[in-house]
């Protein structure tokens, strides 16, 4: 049962890699980005009399929104436009007719790009961080659960497109709906700008919120390395529950928007 | 005997969209939405043996895809009931999947950037075929065309023919009981269609498997079905045997004529039974000059006008 999963994620490792020159421009994307975050937060901490700001200093900005950044690309795999073209085009027909749950072969089809991702864009950036910064990175057993904190986070970024793209049996247009979506998960996740720069009352809202369980969970548990345990496990926990929260609720969704395609006809 | 699809009173209907005219027109429709309701299959109902090839006929637009989508369970028809083999396919789509295979024409299942090999293998795990039996398979693939040069080219760089072929072999991979074939032949050429034709006989032969067919082109149905349905408009007009409807159009041929270049073909519907295609032709040729001609078999809109006009029963 689970070699069925496991062939669909190969499958989608081998088409990624395919594409060789998209991998290229992704990194040569992130480089250029990399120079305009630095030089805007190194303008904001010249700008204040103290050595960190929230509690943050330069360097440990500048590592998590690195980091931050080749997270997005570890889970940004473009799910929304996928199934906006598949709906689009009735190409999804042939989707359907798969002896399999349509959220699991999308899951686990795409899964493949993650993973190409992960080892493309996240290990070398993460090495020369490293580097950089002399081990401003502890490794020990916060890699670990970090690497638990990202597939949950990887899971519930899913979800999320999964809601999106079900959205667009009923608009027949992406664009915008993935505009908005982009923008509210960058910004309300922490991945732009630190949660810990946050306004209190703004942070509080945010915390309830799944978005933070993406990028902010995942980086703090890398990046603090005297985080307790308990701690840790909390935010693993929290994780969780969005994760069953979006699968029920995602589910749900999924399955009224699929009947009624049924019934009235794609 | 046993049937494996039966379709009960069938019907399904689209709401769509009207959209009006003209840039105030789509203004409007921006606040008031006027509907229309579109009755893409209406009251249909027939059975299927295990092992019939049966061919749905009709024009474009007649309700065949529809009527397949239906069967293979990704649309829920507004009123009947449908089962193949013993599974309503709209209920209960994941299991009806693993019974049936489905070729559209116009779209392939294949994974476009990977070698055919690739999809293959994929296949055998999504519908976990064992080992056995798929290389019972291949060997049968082998043993009627030559797999050798398609198996390692990516799909994206095969010709439609090559693609049409592959896209027909995947969808016979799991052993299916059924294989749904909407339009397979659509834009192929005539070496090709034949390829293709003789493909899906030697599969339906060693695997007992039902084929569903359909097409607008009636010589599709002639190569390989024994059962004609034919839909217009969503109705059912005819469901016989291909030899009965023969009986009628056999005879029939439509003999097109150019009189002058860049013009538009003229078309005849001749019945040899009273008339042979060289008569009419010398008739055609005494009263005008004749650039070129063409000689086809009659065509799907010809035989409904004919089944209109009351020529044929069932």
């Amino acid at each position: 049962m689970i070699k069925r999963y496991l062939a669909l994620t190969r499958i989608g490792i081998m088409r990624v890699i395919q594409w060789r020159g998209s991998l290229l421009i992704t990194f040569a994307g992130n480089i250029v980005y990399l120079l305009i975050i630095y030089n805007i937060w190194r303008a904001i901490y010249s700008s204040s009399p103290a050595e960190t700001v929230n509690g943050m200093t330069f360097t440990d900005t500048m590592v998590y929104l690195v980091l931050a950044m080749t997270i997005f690309n570890v889970l940004n795999i473009f799910i929304v436009w996928i199934m906006g073209e598949d709906i689009r085009s009735g190409q999804m027909v042939l989707d359907l007719i798969k002896p399999m749950s349509f959220r699991s072969y999308t899951f686990f089809s795409t899964l493949g790009g993650n993973i190409v991702q992960f080892f493309v864009v996240f290990v070398p950036t993460f090495i020369i961080v490293n580097i950089i910064t002399g081990g401003a990175i502890a490794i020990g057993l916060n890699i670990f659960f970090f690497l638990i904190s990202l597939f949950l986070a990887m899971i519930i970024f899913f979800f999320i497109e999964f809601a999106v793209g079900t959205l667009c049996f009923y608009t027949e247009s992406v664009w915008g709906i993935n505009i908005v979506k982009e923008t509210m998960v960058l910004l309300l996740s922490g991945a732009m700008i630190p949660i810990a720069f946050f306004p209190a009352g703004f942070r509080n809202v945010v915390n309830y919120l799944p978005f933070q369980a993406i990028y902010n969970t995942p980086l703090r548990i890398l990046t603090e390395e005297k985080m307790p345990l308990n701690n840790i496990l909390q935010m693993l926990f929290v994780q969780l529950i969005w994760v069953a929260v979006f699968y029920i609720a995602g589910g749900l969704f999924w399955n009224i928007s699929i009947k009624r395609i049924t019934v009235n006809g794609g | 005997m046993k049937k494996i699809i039966t379709l009960k009173n069938v019907s399904k209907e689209y709401k769509t969209l009207n959209r009006r005219e003209g840039l105030r027109g789509s203004f409007l429709d921006l606040f008031s939405r006027n509907y229309k309701i579109i009755n893409a299959v209406n009251d249909i109902s027939f059975e299927i043996k295990p092992g019939e090839k049966v061919g749905l006929l009709g024009p474009n637009g007649a309700g065949k895809s529809t009527a397949i989508k239906m069967m293979s369970g990704v649309l829920k028809p507004t009123g009947g009931e449908i089962f193949v083999n013993g599974v309503i396919p709209y209920e209960n789509r994941t299991k009806n999947a693993e019974n049936i295979g489905v070729v559209f024409g116009q779209r392939t299942q294949l994974w476009w950037a990977l070698p055919l090999i690739e999809s293959f293998k994929l296949l055998k795990d999504i519908y976990m075929i064992k080992n056995a039996d798929y290389d019972n398979m291949m060997e049968l693939y082998k043993s009627i065309i030559d797999l050798g040069p398609l198996l390692n080219k990516p799909v994206r760089q095969m010709s439609l023919g090559q693609r049409t072929l592959s896209d027909i072999l995947a969808s016979f991979l799991h052993n299916p009981k059924v294989v749904f074939l909407d339009e397979p032949t659509i834009g192929l050429d005539v070496s090709v269609k034949s390829k293709i034709r003789e493909l899906i006989l030697e599969l339906n032969k060693n695997k007992n498997t039902t084929i569903i067919l359909t097409t607008h082109d009636i010589s599709d149905i002639d190569a390989l079905c024994e059962r004609a349905i034919i839909i217009d408009k969503g109705n059912k007009l005819y469901d016989n045997s291909l030899e009965n409807l023969k009986k009628f159009f056999g005879s029939y041929r439509t003999l097109k004529v150019l009189f002058k270049k860049n013009e538009e073909w003229v078309d005849y519907l001749v019945n040899e039974d009273e008339q042979s295609v060289m008569q009419k032709l010398n008739e055609i040729a005494a009263q005008k000059k004749i650039v070129d001609i063409k000689i086809e078999e009659i065509s799907t809109e010809d035989v409904i006008k004919k089944i209109y006009d009351g020529g044929i029963n069932d």
